[in-house]
């Protein structure tokens, strides 16, 4: 009888039309971006004029976690190709990381295999663009990831204060021609993504299209090759990071000062709005955006 | 129009994929439409394939054939999801943008539209990665879309911008469907015409149906729905239709013939249809979607 009532009361409401949150995920901003490499220390002295320091290493493998503020940035050289280093992930804060996994895989993501080794934490992720891995992480509040597979290192801060006020502001996405529209499906409904009004844009570099985070923190900027051109190759997958700051010129010199070189030519020299790093290591720039959070 | 904007499938062909190629391309067509049997089927293993057909210079019209992927569930429609991922893979591998699905045949599948549209919906997903489109069909022995208005309502439903329709003049004939059902069907979203006629006036069942299309079909102008075939062709061409053609031609007898001589039969029917909408020469005119605007 108590198996039956509960059916039939269930059965009106689990029938009725009711939207999904816009924030499907409880997405609450990046745990971390991931760079895949095999130039780990050249990689690591240009985060460090970046303004962030190692802070742990991997317990099992080539692996070393740098960090200033709230930003965290894994450096992984393990079985890494030789060439220029990727941007290969992307790990989400969202509320249920099992939870957005199955979600994700039932509206048809591509889920990654699992690799963990023994007693090291599996961090369930799907595939993005490229060769590129999207991450869901739910412990950032009480517990942290990085104290399971990683070791600290020996005297240094474990969290080093921010240079400049520099946070997450974004990731920008190369795609291929005519592929906005795929892209703004994926991660609308995967992810929640909304795409801002056409020409609306922050920064030195208006291109293309700018999607916000369900939780107002992050974007991502997919841009498609430019028409009719015979340039390089372009290559779908992850290109650069976005750093906020709240005073763009402030953060130029202070990070100039640490020997990083600013584009100063074209319509990508700094300004109040933002400023755009030279290429290192081949591929690597980073972006400066002005914010407030 | 010309012989660029047609594929000739290797399922018309008998013999070994590298034949097949060959004689394509020696009767001057510049694409090819493949069959997962190319791939699968090879002694040399897949790389082998994928090999032969970047090596034969033929641009890839699509890969086929995705059956029975909608309207399951539980167990069946995981085992479907393996099956659509592993023909998704290699499509890629083979150079292909368009995957074609037909509508489903299994006494198992629901013909809920709801349940069509989310299980579509999640293939175009899957495909989005790849960069690839999903073109889905309707056969005319479908167990629930068997007409290819059927198949326009659940593909305009579904709203993907990477998956649209293939029309098969065949189940348009084999049905006797009035070609002016196109007219609904927004050009933009067709992404494949397939083109063939068959040697009697009627299929009366759907045995007759199956047993006919599997076996008997011919080149445009040489059944006896020229006339039909050629007002399906002028249509799509008049609506702004500018993608591609691949024949779909089934036909125990092709397989019995030198390879030349059935791609000969190919090589006519483009003329053929090429007389029936010579125009088309002239400059496309780009059909940009409202959304995409």
């Amino acid at each position: 009888m108590l198996n039956s009532l509960a059916v039939t009361s269930r059965s009106p409401l689990a029938a009725e039309p009711i939207p999904e949150p816009s924030n499907p995920l409880g997405l609450d901003g990046i745990e971390f971006i991931e760079y895949a490499t095999a130039q780990p220390q050249a990689f690591g002295a240009l985060l460090q004029q970046m303004g962030f320091a190692a802070v742990a290493r991997h317990r099992s493998r080539e692996v070393v976690l740098y960090r200033q503020g709230g930003m965290n940035v894994i450096v992984n050289s393990h079985g890494a190709p030789a060439g220029h280093p990727t941007l290969s992930a992307m790990a989400l804060r969202v509320r249920d990381a099992g939870y957005a996994y199955r979600r994700s895989v039932d509206l048809g993501a591509w889920e990654i295999e699992p690799h963990a080794a023994a007693m090291e934490l599996n961090i369930p992720g799907i595939h993005g663009v490229g060769d590129s891995l999207i991450y869901f992480v739910d412990r950032y509040r009480d517990f942290s990831i990085y104290d399971v597979d990683f070791v600290p290192l020996a005297g240094v801060e474990v969290r080093p204060p921010a240079l400049a006020g520099l946070h997450w502001f974004g990731v920008v996405q190369a795609i291929g021609a005519e592929r906005t529209r795929d892209w703004l499906e994926f991660y609308g409904t995967l992810l929640g993504f909304w795409a801002l009004p056409h020409g609306r844009f922050f920064g030195v570099l208006p291109n293309g299209t700018l999607l916000e985070s369900p939780c107002h923190t992050f974007y991502l900027q997919l841009i498609e090759p430019p028409p009719a051109t015979a340039g390089p190759r372009w290559d779908e997958g992850l290109v650069r990071v976005g750093f906020g700051t709240p005073d763009v010129p402030a953060t130029v010199r202070a990070l100039s000062e640490r020997g990083i070189v600013f584009v100063d030519r074209g319509s990508v020299q700094p300004s109040d709005r933002g400023a755009l790093t030279q290429h290192y290591l081949g591929s690597v720039t980073f972006e400066l955006v002005v914010s407030h959070r | 129009m010309n012989i660029d904007h047609f594929g000739m499938d290797t399922i018309t062909l008998a013999g070994p994929l590298e034949a097949k190629l060959q004689a394509i391309r020696e009767a001057g067509f510049t694409q090819v439409m493949l069959n997962a049997v190319d791939v699968v089927g090879h002694p040399g293993g897949e790389d082998a394939p994928v090999r032969a057909v970047r090596e034969s210079g033929l641009a890839v019209t699509g890969f086929q054939v995705l059956r029975d992927f909608e309207g399951l569930s539980g167990h069946l429609h995981a085992y479907k999801v393996d099956v659509a991922k592993a023909m998704l893979a290699m499509c890629r591998a083979l150079g292909s943008r368009v995957l074609l699905a037909c509508s489903s045949t299994s006494a198992h599948a629901t013909g809920d539209r709801g349940v069509l549209v989310r299980d579509l919906q999640k293939l175009a997903l899957l495909a989005v990665p790849f960069g690839i489109r999903i073109a889905y069909e309707a056969l005319s022995w479908g167990r629930h879309v068997s007409l290819l208005g059927e198949a326009w309502e659940i593909v305009r439903d579904a709203d993907r911008s990477n998956l649209g329709l293939c029309v098969d003049s065949y189940h348009v004939l084999a049905h006797g469907t009035d070609t002016a059902v196109v007219d609904a069907i927004a050009p933009h979203k067709i992404f494949l015409v397939q083109l063939s006629d068959f040697l009697w006036q009627e299929t009366r069942s759907r045995e007759d149906r199956i047993e006919t299309a599997r076996h008997y079909r011919v080149f445009p102008g040489e059944g006896v729905h020229s006339q039909e075939v050629g007002a399906l062709v002028r249509k799509l061409d008049d609506m702004g239709y500018r993608g591609d053609y691949s024949f779909e031609v089934f036909n125990d007898d092709y397989k019995q013939l030198p390879l030349p001589m059935v791609a000969a039969r190919a090589r006519r029917s483009v003329k053929w249809i090429a007389g029936l909408v010579s125009r088309r020469s002239l400059p496309a005119r780009r059909i940009i979607p409202a959304a995409a605007r």
